[in-house]
């Protein structure tokens, strides 16, 4: 008996064993086997640059795309706000999937509720299904605001949200002084930080403008508060909490917006939090007042921006800062638009940043690095890396578009280190595959999907994206700020020490430069 | 066998010591060791040293008898690299405790010697002496010599107590214990005339490897490597090479000395680090092989191989020259490579604006002088303190030097090389050097130098603010501006400012260089070009006037 009930193994270890290997060595016979020699031919032609070339003329098909659809980016928005319930009007298999992509990453419970469109509702519209829905979820889960996104089978018959949802509180779904944003959020146009941009405006939207014209629209009393976007973000949770403490510490009075740093990381104490944190609806409402807002990530806030921009308050917009010269600027400019001094304790921070780049960088310069993910990850980790002597080599962003692609050049143009960097909007990683097998680098910095391309290519996957599934926790660390930017270099440090050790750790053979002191 | 004190007292009165030779018969009494500073920072102990300089045998085990503090401090600390064992790197201890310490640590000693045997059988087993065992009269000499026999196995007692000393008189009692237990004990299993003894070559990052290739085509067969990647098999029979070569003088020429004297094996000192040298050092192998009998067509084959190589790495370092040209570097090291390595920076554009002569004896000072001018900016013992200020004051581009002073380069944010003994890369040999410039090159152009040096964003506002307040203070007042002016310093590494150095130029009529020197206390060295601006542009009436 392979399994004993003393001690059961799991996939991991039960499969090795003889019976199963056996097993599934005869299955194979009856399953039309190729010949393992064509098998193996083709896998090293798929490395060539012959096969590199088919494989970026590729036209109509995506393989392993890094990307998300719109409605994954307009519920994680949404989770930001009090006691929000996200609300997707369309089909629910979709829905499921956001929940678990989220838990799967941040470990947490991940709420939200869909219309449930079927057949019918596809044929006949989806406004039964909005009507009762919003009753039902207003009742079942008690929120204090319901979002409405949409997938793509509502977008593509037309329903109409701002009318569904004035007819929903006609029919008593819920008051009619209920707040219910919403956004179309089709999943056929963008990707999830085009998702985030749509529902946040939404939501800013509703409460500036008037709730669709159930409200008088509100007039904006400048103040000297600043407004922060998070944008999409996997490092949310540390991120935003260690620009809280920035603001804080500066004494910048502020309101982050979309703040979903608690509801994805909630206390176990006995109590289930359906909800949690999040910017108060009060809040929300009165940040039209801001004196500014600031986007930490430009592509996922363009709209949102512009509508605040519309709105007479200052905007500005970052490229996922990460590392010292891209928290310089962050740091300048909100001393500069509050007029607040930068205090000591941050210079310090700063310095401790430096101090760590002095005692490393060596073991980082020259080294090549693949980088892919979201547009603006891409830009501040490039950045980074060129400020630390490395060289960005491939840079690859599904969802970027060409001026992304524009102001990625810009930055690589911009240093020596940068010159032999080619970037890739709207390519995958079955692009990358070719890439890494083609024009092999040292590292590649990327998602949970990367390991696939680490184990193919043997190119070391440092794990800096989203999502990341497959290890834990990472999200609840800051890779934002001087103490943010000396995380990531810490993650990059250990896989380079990883990949030293591992090539020196041959019993006698490779391990005369196995040592304890790198 | 002597005592230990009498040991020491026979190390220091090294008659192939250079500096022990110059020093009269009461300071040599006083033996060669600097009395340490109670309260100053001190670098390692006897124990140390004789650990680095055996430990880097692979296949010996290695006992530590005493507290854990010893072995559990220091264990796998180098990076020698081994071609097979990787014994070496294992940590055995005794791991005394306060019982032992009560009633002795020799039977403790004892097992421990009979359980490494029965674990790991290793050729040899060195037992080293630390305090503890050493005050509380653990007589390691007795217990080493009842095992050897007992378990007929070579058990070597390393006396070498950390109290004894510093960590270079511990390198050397390493050595004394080699030349009396070790050496001459075995028979090679065949000899070759071209067989030749490296001391004091450490092998640290592989650099033994890479210049092995190079004596391996001319047929010189390194009979043993004391220690480097040595084995004991290789140093019990090294009294059989023809020549030897001391490559640390510091740490082994008591080895060399002695070997020369019992078993006749000529020796000389060089150094595989910089290009001439090592060209230098295959000549002097070829040579003293030669002398001892073997084929003189040796000669003519090694100046065949040198010229390749020397061409090979000289083109390799071409290319870095118009990137590094005019850069001024610091190195910061000591002994031979305080020069070996110089003109290989030299010939890669680099401008050397100082080198440390702390470990270097006056014959090193005198190639010093040969390959950077009269004028060589030589620094005895600089203090961190000082060594900050030269960078900050961005006297030098980029700094070589060992771990040690890391970090005061990394704290003035300027580029740094190590290149002492826990560096990642190997610098010996024609490859070495090369590599060497390359690292240099690197550290140059990375980026973060300047990131570090440029204050944080604000207080380059605050910091332009404020100079343009006192600028216009100083605008306004005359006095406040020649105060300004007169308190630069022109000779950095003495601190001599501008003002004193004018006084001294028109209260004495001074018109050159060497007479500033004799009236101010300005080196001349680094700032003669500043001080010649000086004579030049004071005004001639003023010296009229003086005269």
């Amino acid at each position: 008996m392979p399994q004993s009930a003393e001690h059961v193994l799991d996939h991991v270890e039960l499969f090795r064993g003889p019976e199963y290997q056996q097993m599934l060595a005869k299955k194979k016979i009856f399953e039309n086997p190729r010949d393992p020699a064509e098998v193996e031919r083709i896998k090293e032609w798929t490395k060539t640059a012959e096969y590199r070339e088919k494989n970026f003329a590729r036209e109509a098909l995506a393989v392993n795309p890094a990307k998300a659809c719109q409605p994954l980016g307009a519920v994680f928005a949404s989770v930001g706000f009090e006691r929000t319930l996200p609300f997707v009007h369309g089909s629910q298999g979709c829905v499921a999937y956001y929940r678990s992509h989220l838990s799967r990453h941040f470990k947490e419970p991940s709420s939200c509720v869909s219309s449930s469109m079927t057949e019918d509702a596809a044929v006949f519209g989806g406004l039964n299904n909005m009507t009762d829905g919003l009753a039902n979820s207003y009742k079942m889960y008690k929120p204090k605001m319901i979002a409405v996104s949409t997938t793509c089978m509502a977008e593509v018959i037309g329903d109409d949200l701002n009318a569904f949802i004035k007819t929903s509180k006609e029919k008593g779904s819920v008051p009619a002084d209920f707040d219910v944003p919403f956004a179309h959020t089709p999943a056929f146009v963008g990707s999830h930080v085009t998702g985030y941009d749509n529902a946040l405006k939404g939501i800013l939207e509703h409460f500036w403008d008037g709730k669709a014209g159930t409200a008088p629209k509100l007039e904006r009393k400048p103040n000297g508060a600043i407004n922060i976007i998070g944008g999409f973000d996997g490092y949310t949770v540390g991120n935003l909490r260690e620009i809280k403490r920035i603001l804080e510490l500066m004494g910048i009075q502020h309101t982050v917006l979309a703040d979903n740093s608690e509801v994805f990381d909630t206390p176990t104490d006995g109590e289930f939090r359906m909800y949690d944190g999040g910017t108060t609806l009060k809040d929300a409402a009165n940040a039209i007042h801001a004196k500014a807002t600031i986007s930490m990530q430009q592509w996922c806030t363009e709209k949102t921006l512009s509508f605040a921009a519309e709105h007479g308050q200052d905007v500005l917009s970052f490229n996922y800062p990460v590392g010292l010269s891209a928290t310089d600027d962050f740091i300048v400019a909100l001393s500069r638009i509050s007029g607040k001094e930068i205090p000591e304790q941050l210079a310090r921070e700063r310095g401790r940043l430096v101090d760590a780049i002095a005692d490393s960088s060596a073991h980082v310069h020259g080294k090549k690095f693949a980088i892919y993910g979201d547009p603006d990850l891409c830009y501040g980790l490039a950045a980074f890396l060129l400020e630390l002597g490395a060289e960005p080599t491939h840079v690859l962003s599904t969802n970027g578009n060409k001026a992304w692609q524009e102001k990625m050049q810009a930055l690589l143009a911009s240093s020596p280190f940068g010159q032999g960097c080619q970037v890739y909007p709207g390519r995958d990683l079955w692009h990358m595959r070719s890439l890494l097998f083609t024009e092999p680098v040292d590292f590649l910095i990327g998602n949970t999907y990367g390991k696939y391309l680490e184990r193919d290519t043997a190119t070391p996957l440092i794990r800096i994206g989203f999502p990341i599934f497959d290890r834990h926790h990472h999200h609840r660390s800051p890779i934002w700020g001087y103490q943010g930017g000396l995380n990531v270099l810490v993650k990059i440090l250990d896989k380079i020490f990883d990949e030293i050790d591992n090539k020196t750790n041959i019993l006698g053979k490779t391990d005369y430069s196995f040592d304890i002191i790198r | 066998m002597s005592s230990l004190a009498a040991t020491v007292q026979d190390i220091f009165d090294e008659p192939g010591c250079a500096k022990n030779g110059s020093k009269s018969e009461a300071e040599r009494r006083n033996g060669c060791t600097r009395q340490l500073q109670p309260g100053s920072a001190a670098g390692g102990c006897a124990f140390d040293g004789a650990k680095v300089a055996l430990q880097p045998f692979t296949d010996v085990a290695h006992l530590v008898h005493g507290p854990i503090a010893c072995e559990g401090n220091s264990w796998d600390n180098r990076g020698a690299a081994s071609s097979g064992s990787d014994l070496w790197r294992t940590a055995f201890t005794t791991d005394l405790s306060e019982t032992d310490i009560v009633f002795g640590g020799e039977k403790r000693l004892c097992k421990a010697i009979k359980e490494i045997i029965d674990k790991c059988d290793p050729p040899a087993i060195f037992v080293y002496q630390t305090c503890i065992p050493a005050m509380i009269g653990d007589d390691i000499n007795a217990v080493c010599k009842a095992a050897s026999r007992r378990f007929s196995k070579p058990v070597i007692p390393i006396n070498s107590p950390g109290f004894a000393g510093s960590k270079n008189l511990g390198n050397k009692l390493a050595g004394e214990a080699l030349l009396d237990y070790v050496i001459g004990t075995r028979e090679p299993d065949y000899t070759t005339p071209y067989d030749i003894n490296l001391i004091g070559e450490y092998n640290l990052s592989g650099e033994l490897w890479q210049v092995k290739p190079v004596l391996d085509e001319l047929g010189v067969r390194i009979l043993c490597c004391i220690s480097g990647d040595g084995k004991y098999r290789e140093v019990a029979s090294s009294h059989r090479a023809r020549a030897a070569m001391l490559v640390c003088s510091k740490s082994m020429i008591n080895v060399a000395r002695k070997m020369e004297q019992r078993y006749g094996i000529p020796f000389f000192e060089g150094s595989f680090y910089g290009i001439q040298d090592s060209s230098e050092s295959l000549r002097q192998i070829a040579r003293l092989l030669v002398e001892r009998g073997a084929p003189a067509d040796l000669l003519g084959r090694t100046e065949a191989v040198i010229a390749r190589e020397e061409a090979r790495a000289w083109a390799a370092i071409q290319p870095y020259k118009p990137r590094l040209e005019g850069k001024r570097a610091l190195l910061m090291t000591g002994g031979v490579k305080s020069w070996s390595v110089v003109s290989a920076l030299q010939e890669a554009g680099l401008e050397l604006v100082g080198t440390s002569v702390k470990k270097s004896t006056m014959e090193d000072k005198e190639r010093i002088k040969e390959l950077m001018g009269q004028d060589a900016h030589m620094i005895d013992d600089m203090t961190a303190r000082e060594m900050y200020k030269m960078l900050k004051d961005a006297e030098a581009d980029i700094m070589l030097s060992g771990g040690k002073s890391q970090f005061v380069a990394l704290k003035a944010a300027v580029p740094w090389v190590d290149i002492n003994q826990e560096r990642c890369h190997a610098y010996m040999g024609y490859a070495g050097i090369v590599k060497l410039v390359e690292e240099i090159d690197n550290s140059l152009s990375s980026p973060m130098w300047e990131q570090l040096r440029r204050p944080a964003p604000w207080e380059a506002l605050a910091k332009a603010r404020e100079q343009m307040q006192s600028m216009a203070a100083i605008a306004g007042d005359p006095v406040l501006a020649e105060t300004a002016r007169r308190a630069r310093n022109i000779c950095v590494c003495n601190r001599v400012d501008l003002g004193t150095i004018e006084d001294a130029i028109s209260v004495h009529g001074l018109r050159s260089v060497a007479a500033v020197r004799e009236h101010t206390n300005a080196a001349g060295g680094c700032c003669q070009g500043r001080i010649e601006d000086m004579l030049m542009s004071e005004p001639s009436d003023m010296r009229q006037a003086a005269e």
